[in-house]
């Protein structure tokens, strides 16, 4: 039953669009015409996928996907990473969220000089920073750092 | 044509483009030798870059990039048996048996000089193609575009790696997310979920930068312990007299079959080298030399690939379908710099566009003189340590998505975009067909319901417009033509 699990993600995924887009909003005949409601077009997308997850799981059944090789720590930690940016970048400072990342990135890759991952981290958001602010005049988001630069 | 040769020959009048070019191909050649950070990846951390530069060095950087970057992955397919980029991955086959006989300077000068006769190729059919190909796409009207998307999703379901049904399912996918915000007609909202910053729909450029970017990222992080094999090189040697000789046929062949490639809506640069390097062979009388270090093998494929990035700006600047990943971060570039792609560029911004085709010309003969004279030094760059690489990636990325409209959410949407792109590669899905599905979902829709209009409802009346009929039979034959080529055969045996 192993072939069956992504086609059937697919078709869950499928079937949740189109149970979404059948609560949306009709529009006025008036303004719709001779064309198709906006719901339609989204459903009839999935209703494609359906069909093509259908003939995914028909293949997967005659030549086995193989399995596929669980990915190290270093993956799933980035992952996590992406994850643990979040509340930092919202309730510190996004800056400070990509300088976190970057040396816990650096570690969990592999980096062993605690001295060059803390540079890295540190340098790059900075000169980034100041070549977007400077130079390509983009605000970054209100936080500790950028709430002390901007005043 | 002679105010088009005025604006390419502008090109070298403007020196701050020139310093442009020759500082955007000195990093397209970095970010081609870095393994895993290919020119589509290139094109989309630089995209936010170049918000503040004029429309046609925006341009002219993101171009450069592609054109360079397609080149330099031959460089470390040679010296390091890694392509660079996917399009350098037939070079492998040849260029590293030939440096493992001590030739690796020859095998890189063979691979300079076919890139650049490659490029060079076809920027000149762009030159003449584009045009043409704009005065007839004046003709189209709604149902030809609505078949004409069709036709360039089927075409990279069909080519593109992956496998057929996954590449659709991703196309499908990416036209979905095209559907999400305000329908353009009528100002229904869907699948908004009260986001009200998703009204106008998601934007290409962190979803690209989640996809090419965010994903390669999660994909180099369980290859962080590779080893690699690095071969000496004194200096790179031009091809002699008997090598020419030898590779001229097969140089011209791949710069057709390049440029073709091209121009089809597809992932142009990877298929044109894959089957550059197949009739290479085919039509070569060393055959049995073949996989031991082949000059043409080198030629051909090399041709091929750089053969392709002109012939994919053809489909992408006059008709807003990408040929590749890549294009479609510059379609994406065209757009948020105002220039809209289509056939109307041709007339109402004819300048620029031939101005970029000049950019690009210059960027080609740029490569050719660093790939002449500094590939021993970029080569060292490709062993630079990926846990010092790809945490500054992320920073670019993460910046890059937030730079184009000063929006946390686009952050979110890189990020999340990066782990779907991540887990699609893992299964076998390749992502381009998103990214492609995504920028063709609103020309799909919008023209098939304005079809709907002008035919009152009847939709089958789309096939009896002649061009939209050739180009859905195509589509149909791009899907179908193996399957059922299939059934004959298990029929018949």
């Amino acid at each position: 039953m192993r072939f069956l699990i992504i086609p059937g993600v697919i078709a869950a995924f499928s079937i949740a669009v189109i149970c979404a887009a059948v609560q949306l909003d009709l529009s006025p005949p008036m303004i719709v015409g001779d064309s198709l409601q906006p719901r339609v077009f989204p459903i009839l997308l999935m209703v494609i996928n359906l069909i093509l997850a259908a003939l995914l799981a028909s293949q997967y059944r005659k030549e086995s996907p193989g399995k596929v090789q669980w990915e190290g720590p270093q993956t799933w930690g980035s992952i996590v990473l992406f994850v643990i940016f979040f509340p930092i970048t919202v309730y510190v400072d996004m800056m400070i969220g990509i300088a976190v990342v970057m040396f816990a990135m650096c570690l969990l890759w592999g980096e062993r000089r605690i001295l060059v991952a803390g540079t890295l981290a540190l340098a790059t958001p900075v000169s980034i920073f100041f070549l977007f602010d400077l130079v390509l005049r983009v605000r970054f988001p209100r936080g500790l750092f950028t709430n002390w630069y901007y005043g | 044509m002679v105010e088009a040769l005025q604006a390419m020959g502008s090109v070298v009048l403007d020196p701050y483009l020139i310093l442009l070019i020759l500082i955007t191909t000195i990093m397209g050649v970095v970010i081609g030798v870095l393994p895993g950070l290919g020119a589509t990846t290139g094109a989309a951390l630089l995209l936010p870059f170049t918000l503040t530069m004029e429309p046609v060095h925006a341009i002219a950087v993101l171009a450069t990039i592609y054109v360079s970057a397609t080149f330099a992955g031959s460089i470390t397919a040679i010296l390091i048996n890694t392509p660079g980029t996917s399009a350098a991955a037939a070079t492998t086959f040849d260029g590293y048996p030939l440096a493992q006989r001590g030739e690796a300077g020859r095998a890189l000068g063979i691979a300079v000089v076919s890139s650049t006769i490659g490029g060079l190729f076809s920027i000149i059919v762009l030159c003449i193609a584009a045009p043409m190909l704009a005065r007839v796409a004046y003709e189209f009207r709604p149902p030809e575009y609505f078949a004409l998307a069709l036709f360039g999703l089927s075409m990279l379901a069909s080519i593109s790696a992956g496998g057929t049904v996954r590449n659709l399912m991703g196309g499908v996918f990416g036209v979905w997310l095209a559907t999400i915000g305000a329908e353009p007609t009528t100002g229904i909202e869907r699948f908004m979920f009260g986001n009200y910053e998703l009204y106008e729909g998601l934007s290409f450029v962190p979803v690209f930068i989640g996809l090419f970017a965010m994903s390669e990222l999660l994909v180099q992080s369980s290859r962080v312990n590779r080893l690699v094999d690095k071969i000496a090189m004194k200096a790179v040697k031009l091809p002699s007299r008997e090598d020419y000789k030898r590779i001229w046929k097969t140089v011209l062949r791949s710069c057709g079959i390049g440029t073709f490639i091209g121009i089809l809506p597809a992932e142009g640069a990877t298929v044109a080298s894959m089957i550059g390097y197949a009739e290479a062979r085919r039509w070569s009388k060393n055959k049995e030399e073949f996989g031991k270090g082949a000059i043409e093998g080198i030629a051909g494929a090399e041709a091929a690939n750089n053969a392709a990035t002109g012939g994919a700006m053809v489909p992408t600047m006059v008709l807003g379908i990408p040929g590749s990943g890549t294009t479609a971060v510059i379609l994406v570039g065209l757009m948020v710099h105002g220039l809209r792609p289509g056939p109307y560029l041709f007339t109402e911004q004819v300048d620029k566009v031939y101005q970029i085709f000049g950019a690009m010309l210059l960027a080609n003969l740029m490569f050719m003189a660093m790939g002449l004279y500094a590939s021993k030094l970029f080569a060292r760059i490709s062993l630079v340590p990926l846990q010092m690489l790809w945490p500054i990636v992320f920073a670019l990325a993460v910046i890059g998505a937030y730079a184009l409209s000063s929006s946390l959410l686009d952050v979110w949407i890189a990020l999340i975009f990066g782990v779907i792109g991540f887990l699609a590669r893992r299964h076998g899905f390749a992502v381009a067909p998103i990214a492609v599905g995504l920028i063709l979902g609103e020309m799909v829709e919008t023209n098939f319901q304005n079809s709907l209009k002008m035919f009152e409802g009847n939709w089958w009346q789309i096939l009896t417009q002649p061009l939209a009929a050739l180009f859905l039979l195509l589509a149909f034959f791009g899907l179908f033509s193996t399957p059922i080529a299939k059934w004959f055969t298990s029929r018949r045996s």
